[in-house]
Formats: structure tokens, C-alpha cells, sequence
């Protein structure tokens, strides 16, 4: 079968946000202004600040101290090559800095030129964004670079006077997660005969049920299935519960008006199919008990790309959907219960 | 094997709302740790492990928040815990703090469980990342018609429950819904959202944590307030779907709530248990688990509803908090379950105390109806005498 996949991508894109707190507030929106801080809590500083003092846990209070914007490397590693997803798109370096000021170091990255350039102990500076397009964010600094005069920072370790509001309070997060995952043997062979037409499962010999979209494994009995336990189950049936959801709006929602999912239990298989679509009938007519069959997609319209290893059952774009076969509705109550 | 005596000794949570745009993660999961602390007379140093328990990772897009939240919550050089049974996990959560202890292993566990759901989206989570998620409500919306189906149940069953829970919420000043204006028609004139569920038959989404301290015999009888002991724990799990799988009716639920009574001695649950907090994020989940969990029989949980029997002053209160119909941090909300059982049999529930409390049960559950969590609580060791 030349058209079944043997691999997916899959790409999970989702704008998160974070609210800050009172102590991460601070400091962003310190930073926004071009002045790093940290806390002085438990006899040091602290910088970047906690809210909490990493070693006792205690809250670490509100004595804000200004640090930077010259430190000192003391420890570090270089990036030869970097990818798309690194900072810089030439060859930096990673390098816990300690801020004049702070007794603790922070992680940025250092645009030092070359690899040979780079020493524990030397002095570093930070590099802001133009102000205007500082936002409160760690990459208001765009890296630190090798100090002009190792000299201390003037202001260094004197206190920071907090504003009565902090600007900002929330920080988007926008996550971006691409990865392969390789059809397994189950989903080839279901992928396969939906190619063909045919709606298989597998039926355990210890317990007898049929399991459509097969698994490899009963999971009631525990015991592994393999081609010789597939069946081909009737690609008509009767709807037996079913589920009308309004969608709410998130990023990526592909849905606006209420939409119906129906558990279908198949003519004399005593197997469900369960999240299908039926097509000719308006969601609030929807009901259990209804005689449904596939609509198959053209034999020359098939794809499976859309038949992974997670969406088990489903029939991707080969089942269109289901339609009504015109015979009178079975009593409800004789199928209600067969949600799975 | 021979189990040490548990004590709770501290409880504490967070308040409620759709969005806490004023903590951070790390802050709110240490307002209630905190809050417990102070309720346990205990420092952050007097804590020998932590447990932290939270729904899915993706619920807020940070993976592994144990790692990040370990000195936030006082872990360095001690023993971390990460737990995850889906919704239930809250209920796990507190079972494997309170375990630490049972063991002997530990004398001073804390427990903490949350969800900032604000971060993100819940239904998009669910969804795996794609459109058309049918999310918690789509999903259990047939096993719903289900019972109602079976059990006869009037259709005004869910409407009283959430009513009811909303009222119960009201009195809770951490609660996230605060309702107390909730009628029947409000509620069967809110717009359907997966029929029959309708919207105010349905949970909130919340941020918020729980926290519970537990500790040994010893300890608990040697805490400035009123312990309340751990007098049995179960969890089970099973596949979430088979053919012809039962899911209004679950095995793990039996099993767990078999589990319970045979340890404590309960032969009667309806008599001998004084209030219960139950897992119902959709209105229609109170009698179906009263009836899952043995404390009604077939089809005659929803007259304990009807009857006004679960009410706060019925003879069996259940989700005397507000339950997760009133705040819904979904990895908390088993935990605040569990510790709002161990609130009511130490007299502290105020104004959602049953009088009297000695035995209460509170009941979690997670996934595709799958993974049940249960823990029983009683004022004394021994509270049936």
C-alpha cells in the first residue's frame, strides 16, 4: 500500500502565558528600564531575584538591590554552530555570570567573537535592546560582551526603589513542539484496510471482544493479538450514545457551531466505533437508536495521512463520515449503554 | 505489613478564581504550603519530603514543574515526589504523602497539589493540540445520558445538584464560584453545552493549590488543633476503553470504595459515614458515584438528591465545600476533596461544617473514568467506637 504513512509529524503550537508574581514583576519591569536587580535575603544577593530563598524556602522579601550591569564569567561553554532556536545566530557562548553587586550567578549568553576569547574570571557587560523595544524579558539583555573597563559598575549593590505598581505583570510564553512518531505495525494495518474499504478489528479468544482499530493486545485479558486475530466488522450499525459539544474558541479550535460525535455499535459484531460524524442528520436531531452506514471517500480520493497512532478508530479522511440508511430507529434503550 | 498511624495536621489552600494574575506558579503553590505549614505549627525545615501532584503538563506548557518547583516548596536535599493520575491525581497525591508516613519511613510529609489553568487552555490540552477537542464534558456526556437513562433519574436531578453545590460553595470563603443568588431555573435556563450538560451544570476553570501536612502518631497527638487520621486508602486503575466497558459504572470505583469500608469497618456507609466529598465536575457525577461507590444502591442515588439527603444539613452531606462544581484547579481538586474531608472531621469546616463529623470519605477520579483514588478520615482512630 504506497500510500500509507509510515510516519507522522506532529507540530503542538499554543500561545501560553505567565503571570509573574510580585517578585518576577519587579524584575521585568526593572529590566525594561535597562536596570538588572536581585534580592538580598538570607545574608547574599540574589540575582536574577527569587521569590523564595532557594536553600531555607523562606520568602525572601522585597530588599531589592541594583547589580550589573558588568559581571564576572565563571564558568561558561561555547556554541559552535548554533541553530535557529539559539539567541545569537553566530557562535556565543552559555556562561553563568556573577553581577557586580550579586553573589549569585545568572545564566546568559556571552557574544565574544571567538571560542579563544572566552576565560573564567573575565569581565563581561550587558548589552541592552534599543529602550524602546525592551519588554521586561531576559533578552532585553541581547548578551553580555566583554567589558571596555573591567572597573566595577558604578551603582552596583545600592539599593533599587521599587515603583508602588509594577508595568508589568504577565510574560507570553509561546510554545512551539515539533516531533516524529513512526506508525506502529496496528496502525499500518488499520490504515491499510480502510485503504481498501474495510473497517477491521481484533478479536481476543480468551474474552471474545472485538476491538476496533486493533491494539495489538486485549487490554481486559492482557494478552497480545496479532493478524491472526483480525476480523473485518460491518461498515453499518446502529448509534448507541453519542455527545453534542459547543466548541469553545482556543488556538487551533477548527470548530464554531455545535458538533456531534456519535459511539456507533456495529450490525452483529458487538464492537463500537466510537467519535464519528453523522452527516445528514442536524445535530438536534441527533438521537440514540438511528441506522446509520460509511460514507467511504472515492477510492481515488484516499489518503491515510491523517491516521496516526493516537487517533485509533478514527477513519481519517477515508470515512467521511455516516449516513442514515432510512430504516426505523431501534428502542434506545437497548443500545444506550453501549458507549464503548 | 504493619502500617504507622497517619495524621493530618495541616491544611491549607489558595484562593480560587479563574485567573490568580497575582502569584506566580511557584507563589501559588507556596500560599497554600504555606498556609498549611502555619495551620501544622510547622516550619519549611520541619518537612522530611514533598510530594507535588498536577494534572497534565500541557495543561500550562511547563513540562516537569517538580524540577523548577523543588526549592519553592522547600525540597532541596530532601526527597521529591511527582505524581500524575490524570483528574484523580489530587486524591494520589495525598495517598502517596500519606503512604511515606504509613511506611515509617518519613515523619513529616507535605502534599501539594495545583493547576494554574490560566496558562493555557484546558480544552486545547485535551484535545491533544488539535481542533474539535470534546474536552472533559464531551467525554463523559454519554456515560451521563447513560445513567440517567438507567436510573430513571427526573431530569431536574442535576439541575438541584448543582445548585446545591453552588449554595454549599457560597459558604466557603475559598471557593472560586460563589453563587449564592443559584436557582433550578438559572441553572435549566443556562445554555446547553454538551447536551445534557448544561452550563452551569458544569465545573469552573480554576488556578489554585491544596496543601495537607501529615505526620505519625506521635506527631498527631502532640498537634496544637485537632488531627484528623487517615483510617484507609485505596486507588485503582483500569483501561479507560474496551468493548463493552461500563464507564457510569466502573470496577476501580468498586473496588476502591470496597476497599475502604473493609478496612475501617464500615458495613453501612449511608449510616455510618457523616459526609462525603466526591469528585463531580458535571452536575449528574453525585448519584452516579454515590451509586459506583456503594453508598446507594442501583438507581437510588439520585433520590438521596432528590430527598435533600446530600444537602449541607441532610443525613449525608456530600461536597459540603462547594466541590469541584465551585473551583475546579483540575490536579488540585482531588486533594482539596480529600483535605476538605479531614477539615470537617477536625471541627474546622465553619461555615460548611457538618456538626458532629467523625468519619468522613472523600473520592477522586481521573482520565476516561479510569483512575479512582478514595481515602477515609476520622476524628479518632477508632471512630465508629
Amino acid at each position: 500500500m504506497a500510500d500509507t504513512v509510515q510516519e507522522f509529524v506532529f507540530n503542538l503550537t499554543f500561545p501560553f502565558s505567565r503571570t509573574l508574581g510580585s517578585t518576577l514583576s519587579t524584575f521585568s519591569s526593572a529590566i525594561a528600564q535597562g536596570q538588572i536587580i536581585g534580592v538580598r535575603t538570607g545574608g547574599r544577593v540574589i540575582a536574577p531575584p527569587l521569590e523564595y530563598d532557594p536553600d531555607t524556602a523562606e520568602d525572601s522579601g522585597t530588599d531589592w538591590v541594583c547589580v550589573g550591569p558588568k559581571g564576572t564569567v565563571s564558568s561558561w561553554t561555547w556554541v559552535p554552530e548554533p541553530t535557529n532556536l539559539h539567541p545569537l545566530d553566530h557562535a556565543f557562548g552559555f556562561a553563568f555570570i556573577t553581577l557586580d553587586g550579586a553573589d549569585t550567578p545568572m545564566i546568559h549568553i556571552v557574544d565574544a567573537g571567538s571560542e579563544s576569547a572566552m576565560s573564567a574570571g573575565m569581565r563581561v557587560e550587558a548589552k541592552f535592546k534599543a529602550p524602546a523595544d525592551c519588554a521586561g524579558r531576559i533578552d532585553d539583555i541581547i548578551a553580555f560582551v566583554p567589558a571596555s573597563d573591567p572597573a566595577p559598575s558604578e551603582g552596583a549593590g545600592e539599593p533599587f526603589e521599587a515603583p508602588a505598581e509594577n508595568e508589568i505583570t504577565e510574560m507570553d510564553a509561546f510554545s512551539d513542539l515539533r516531533y516524529i512518531d513512526n506508525a506502529s505495525p496496528t496502525t499500518i494495518m488499520w490504515a491499510e484496510a480502510l485503504m481498501e474499504g474495510r473497517i477491521i478489528g481484533q478479536k481476543c479468544p480468551q474474552c471474545a471482544r472485538t476491538i476496533v482499530g486493533p491494539r495489538g493486545m486485549c487490554s481486559v485479558c492482557a494478552i497480545e493479538l496479532d493478524e491472526s486475530h483480525v476480523v473485518e466488522v460491518p461498515d453499518r450499525g446502529v448509534v448507541s450514545n453519542f455527545t453534542i459539544v459547543t466548541p469553545t474558541p482556543y488556538p487551533g479550535q477548527t470548530e464554531t457551531e455545535p458538533f456531534a460525535r456519535c459511539s456507533i455499535l456495529l450490525d452483529g459484531a458487538d464492537a463500537v466505533i466510537a467519535q464519528q460524524e453523522i452527516l445528514d442528520v442536524p445535530v438536534n436531531e441527533i438521537r440514540v437508536g438511528i441506522h446509520v452506514e460509511c460514507v467511504w471517500a472515492p477510492e481515488n480520493e484516499r489518503s491515510a495521512k491523517d491516521i496516526d497512532n493516537r487517533s485509533r478508530g478514527s477513519g481519517g479522511d477515508i470515512i467521511v463520515g455516516w449516513r442514515t440508511t432510512g430504516e426505523p430507529d431501534e428502542p434506545a434503550d437497548r443500545y444506550l449503554d453501549r458507549m464503548m | 505489613m504493619s502500617h504507622q498511624p497517619v495524621a493530618i495536621v495541616g491544611i491549607g489552600q489558595t484562593h480560587h478564581k479563574r485567573k490568580r494574575a497575582d502569584v506566580s506558579m511557584a507563589g501559588l503553590v507556596r500560599e497554600a504550603a504555606q498556609r498549611a505549614l502555619e495551620d501544622a505549627n510547622m516550619n519549611w525545615s520541619d518537612i522530611d519530603a514533598v510530594v507535588l501532584g498536577k494534572a497534565p503538563d500541557f495543561f500550562e506548557g511547563v513540562m516537569k514543574p517538580e524540577m523548577y518547583l523543588a526549592d519553592a516548596l522547600g525540597a532541596v536535599n530532601k526527597p521529591m515526589f511527582r505524581v500524575h493520575t490524570a483528574g484523580s491525581v489530587g486524591g494520589s497525591t495525598g495517598i502517596v504523602a500519606s503512604h511515606l508516613v504509613s511506611s515509617g519511613r518519613h515523619k513529616r510529609v507535605l502534599a501539594v497539589a495545583f493547576e494554574k489553568q490560566s496558562e493555557g487552555n484546558a480544552q486545547f490540552a485535551l484535545g491533544g493540540g488539535k481542533g474539535a477537542s470534546i474536552g472533559a464534558g464531551g467525554a463523559f456526556a454519554p456515560f451521563i445520558r447513560s445513567y440517567i437513562q438507567r436510573s430513571g433519574a427526573p431530569e431536574d436531578i442535576g439541575w438541584m445538584v448543582a445548585v446545591k453545590d453552588r449554595l454549599n460553595g457560597a459558604k466557603n470563603p475559598y471557593a472560586h464560584l460563589k453563587l449564592a443568588d443559584i436557582t433550578i431555573d438559572k441553572v435549566k435556563e443556562s445554555p446547553m453545552m454538551w447536551d445534557p450538560l448544561r452550563f452551569l451544570e458544569s465545573c469552573p476553570s480554576s488556578d489554585g493549590a491544596c496543601a495537607v501536612v501529615f505526620t505519625d502518631e506521635d506527631g498527631g497527638k502532640a498537634a496544637s488543633k485537632p488531627p484528623a487520621w487517615v483510617l484507609a486508602t485505596a486507588m485503582k486503575s483500569e483501561p479507560g476503553w474496551y468493548s463493552g466497558r461500563d464507564p457510569v459504572n466502573p470496577q476501580a470505583a468498586h473496588a476502591c470504595a470496597q476497599e475502604i469500608y473493609k478496612a475501617v469497618g464500615i458495613t453501612n456507609p449511608r449510616e455510618q459515614i457523616d459526609c462525603a466529598e466526591l469528585y463531580v465536575p458535571f452536575s449528574w457525577y453525585e448519584p452516579m458515584w454515590l451509586e459506583a461507590h456503594e453508598i446507594a444502591a442501583p438507581g437510588e442515588g439520585w433520590k438521596m438528591t432528590q430527598s435533600g439527603a446530600t444537602a449541607l444539613d441532610g443525613d449525608f452531606p456530600v461536597n459540603m465545600s462547594g466541590g469541584v462544581l465551585s473551583s475546579n484547579p483540575i490536579g488540585a481538586s482531588g486533594l482539596l476533596r480529600f483535605a476538605e474531608a479531614a477539615l470537617q472531621v477536625r471541627g474546622q469546616a465553619e461555615d460548611h461544617q457538618v456538626g458532629g463529623a467523625k468519619l468522613a470519605i472523600a473520592q477522586a477520579y481521573g482520565a476516561n473514568a479510569q483512575f479512582f483514588a478514595m481515602w477515609a478520615v476520622g476524628s479518632s482512630l477508632n471512630p465508629l467506637g
